[in-house]
């Protein structure tokens, strides 16, 4: 059997750990089967090498499919060690852990999909299944204002991938009215003859942009995303931020391939609009919080607005996006999972009330560090290289004036979050709090999730530089 | 086709007049049963690919969603009033703004007059309308119908246009995801109401 099969095992093993019975080997099972996905993802990424399609040509295994089929499952594996470990220290969580391991593996089979799909409406349905498992997630239990976020979650992921499903009708039909069979299989579509757009494919590309970049809490539709990554349990965030977030990229990067490819300026201007729209609000919000959660949360606005000016510029910043964007998902898997210890510890998402977190709580301290250092793009993190590939990308396509408000808006956000996070780690702290000792092995999934994040940043090996050259080549590098 | 379609735009703009929850949800079953007409007229025999979308537009969408919400609002002793959108004459004048913008849209979308022409203008309308209702309402009751007008208007959209629309394995899948989804709303529409925001918050420990 092919190991690409092997993704899919998650949603057989969801009916069974949701019994009563098996509850108590929940956590060790969610453990045990996100590491059987992570090895088979990575003997999936680094032994196929052409783009094999199976199951009839619904999923494909090109290199975006592999190295987005790497990524989400080695973040996966960390959430799942997070959720082991608090599992075994916080033994009230039983009922929690049961209900997460059950829907987040759910979750995880139909995030395989998304990634693996060759049919465009095939992804846009499992990218539904993925929101709807992780909506129960988003709320917790005794607590009102989670039900709020949740509902707004669920209303806007709804609208949103609503209207990128009208979006790719709209590309169905732009296919029927020049004569060709309308089909939403990739392959066929990659060999279909180009030709020049008309106003259905620009309608269609247009929507599925302000559609999948709903999800991706890109402006105007982004109100959800604070409130939701806020109020939900941090493996829950984690799983969104940076499992969801890439599911939900991946369909707009399978759009973009393949539409995109004989006119590189379609909807060009759309992303760049909604690019900065999503940086200035986002740093606005980012210099307004008090609260570190939502802080992290305006920060991932403020990167869907970075890929999305990347993705506008294509070419020479496509490889840039590609190392930005999975830099990303390991950034935002350390902070939400650090920020859901700094809750636990101190009991408050207020800023104002956390200080002194290198002594008091040194691991989570040190990753808050480190994980800010790799949000604002500080060398030697692959989310540096990424910005400085857009940035030079701006340049080369004389996009001055974007690259100019571009480098503000960055400035800004840096300066903000450098206030609001700094003090939270070096200051004084306010109160001794006694914290049992913080375990290294509690640590290690972050950890690893730092060494990726190092090495995208200083030196790639050749294998793993060739798969995200083979994705960039796709978005159009040269 | 196009007395259908046009009582379909009869059948999307009246609820937003007729203020009342029982309105809105005769609306979306009528939509449904005139979608179902629409695609199930032509049919002689029965296929897997018919029976899923009969399947799909009777028993869920002009059948099963309604009665969902409609179960809930009996129970919970609704006021017969609900209005979808603000009710005075500025909001008035955007909805019908919008099926003029609509109308205007698919005579560039589609230049030739006709069914088809009539058909995106229609769908169009009820899309942007059911976006309108969305913008316009804080109310749980009041989205959900703006969620569910929004995917009849997609189901009018794809039922109608030219092509492939998958296999039967994916009608199936998206009829499933649009069940789930309504069942959801309906969870949703019985747990979060501005009561309860005032509960207070009796959470421990956090995954």
């Amino acid at each position: 059997m092919n190991l690409v099969y092997l993704s899919f095992a998650p949603l057989l093993l969801a009916p069974g750990i949701g019994s009563r019975a098996a509850r108590p080997v929940a956590p060790l099972v969610l453990l045990a089967a996100s590491a059987a996905q992570a090895a088979a993802a990575l003997a999936v990424a680094f032994t196929v090498t052409t783009g094999t399609s199976l199951a009839g040509g619904y999923l494909t295994t090109d290199a975006t499919a592999r190295l987005f089929l790497v990524v989400i499952n080695l973040v996966f594996l960390g959430i799942a060690g997070y959720v082991w470990n608090r599992a075994r220290t916080t033994p009230e969580l039983a009922d929690q852990v049961s209900r997460f391991a059950r829907l987040s593996l759910v979750f995880m089979g139909a995030a395989n999909f998304v990634i693996l799909s060759n049919h465009l409406l095939a992804g846009w349905i499992a990218l539904e299944i993925t929101t709807l498992a992780a909506t129960p997630l988003v709320v917790r239990t005794g607590v009102p204002s989670s039900r709020h976020a949740a509902w707004r979650y669920l209303l806007f992921s709804s609208v949103g991938l609503a209207i990128a499903f009208v979006g790719l009708v709209c590309l169905g039909r732009s296919m029927a009215t020049t004569g060709a069979p309308p089909t939403f299989f990739l392959d066929e579509l990659r060999s279909a003859p180009t030709d020049a757009p008309n106003m259905w494919r620009r309608l269609g590309l247009a929507l599925v942009v302000l559609g999948y970049g709903t999800k991706l809490g890109l402006a105007p539709m982004y109100s959800w995303l604070p409130e939701t990554y806020d109020e939900a349990p941090p493996s829950t965030t984690a799983l969104l931020a940076a499992v969801q977030f890439n599911c939900t990229l991946v369909c707009l990067l399978r759009v973009l391939q393949v539409y995109r490819a004989g006119d590189r300026d379609l909807v060009a201007t759309e992303l760049l609009a909604i690019g900065l729209v999503s940086m200035a609000v986002s740093t606005v919000s980012i210099i307004a919080t008090n609260n570190y959660k939502r802080l992290i949360a305006y920060a991932s606005i403020n990167h869907a607005g970075v890929i999305a000016i990347g993705l506008a510029i294509g070419k020479s910043a496509s490889y840039g996006v590609v190392l930005y964007v999975v830099s990303n998902a390991f950034i935002k898997a350390i902070l939400f999972l650090t920020a859901g210890k700094i809750k636990a510890h101190y009991g408050t998402k207020d800023t104002r009330e956390v200080s002194g977190l290198i002594s008091d709580l040194p691991y989570s301290g040190l990753f808050l560090m480190v994980g800010t250092f790799a949000l604002l793009g500080f060398p030697p993190f692959g989310s540096f290289l990424g910005e400085l590939i857009i940035l030079s990308g701006l340049v080369r396509a004389d996009q001055i004036l974007v690259f100019v408000i571009f480098c503000s808006l960055v400035s800004l956000s840096f300066v903000a979050t450098g206030r609001t996070v700094f003090p939270m780690i070096w200051g004084a702290p306010k109160k001794k709090v006694h914290w049992p000792r913080q375990s290294f092995l509690s640590v290690t999934p972050k950890l690893a999730f730092l060494v990726a994040l190092v090495a995208m940043g200083i030196y790639m090996p050749a294998p793993i530089n060739a798969l995200f050259r083979a994705v960039a080549a796709s978005l159009g590098a040269g | 086709m196009s007395g259908l379609l046009i009582a379909f735009a009869i059948v999307v703009l009246i609820p937003l007049f007729v203020a009342t929850w029982r309105t809105s949800l005769l609306g979306l079953a009528l939509q449904g049963a005139l979608i179902a007409w629409l695609s199930l007229r032509d049919e002689s025999t029965v296929t897997l690919d018919v029976a899923l979308i009969a399947v799909d537009v009777i028993g869920l969408r002009t059948v099963a969603a309604p009665l969902l919400l409609y179960q809930v609002m009996r129970r919970r002793n609704a006021p017969p009033r609900n209005d979808v959108i603000a009710p005075n004459l500025f909001s008035w004048a955007i909805a019908l703004g919008l099926v003029v913008v609509a109308f205007r849209a698919a005579d560039v979308l589609v230049p030739i007059e006709g069914d088809d022409q009539m058909l995106v203008a229609v769908a169009a309308a009820s899309f942007v309308l059911g976006l309108f209702v969305l913008a316009a309402s804080r109310a749980t009751f009041s989205q959900i119908i703006g969620v569910l007008r929004i995917e009849n208007a997609i189901a009018l959209f794809e039922l109608g246009a030219p092509g492939e629309h998958g296999s039967a394995g994916l009608y199936a899948a998206m009829s499933g995801v649009l069940l789930v989804s309504v069942l959801f709303f309906r969870w949703y529409l019985v747990h979060v109401t501005s009561e309860g925001d005032d509960e207070p918050a009796t959470e421990s420990a956090v995954l």
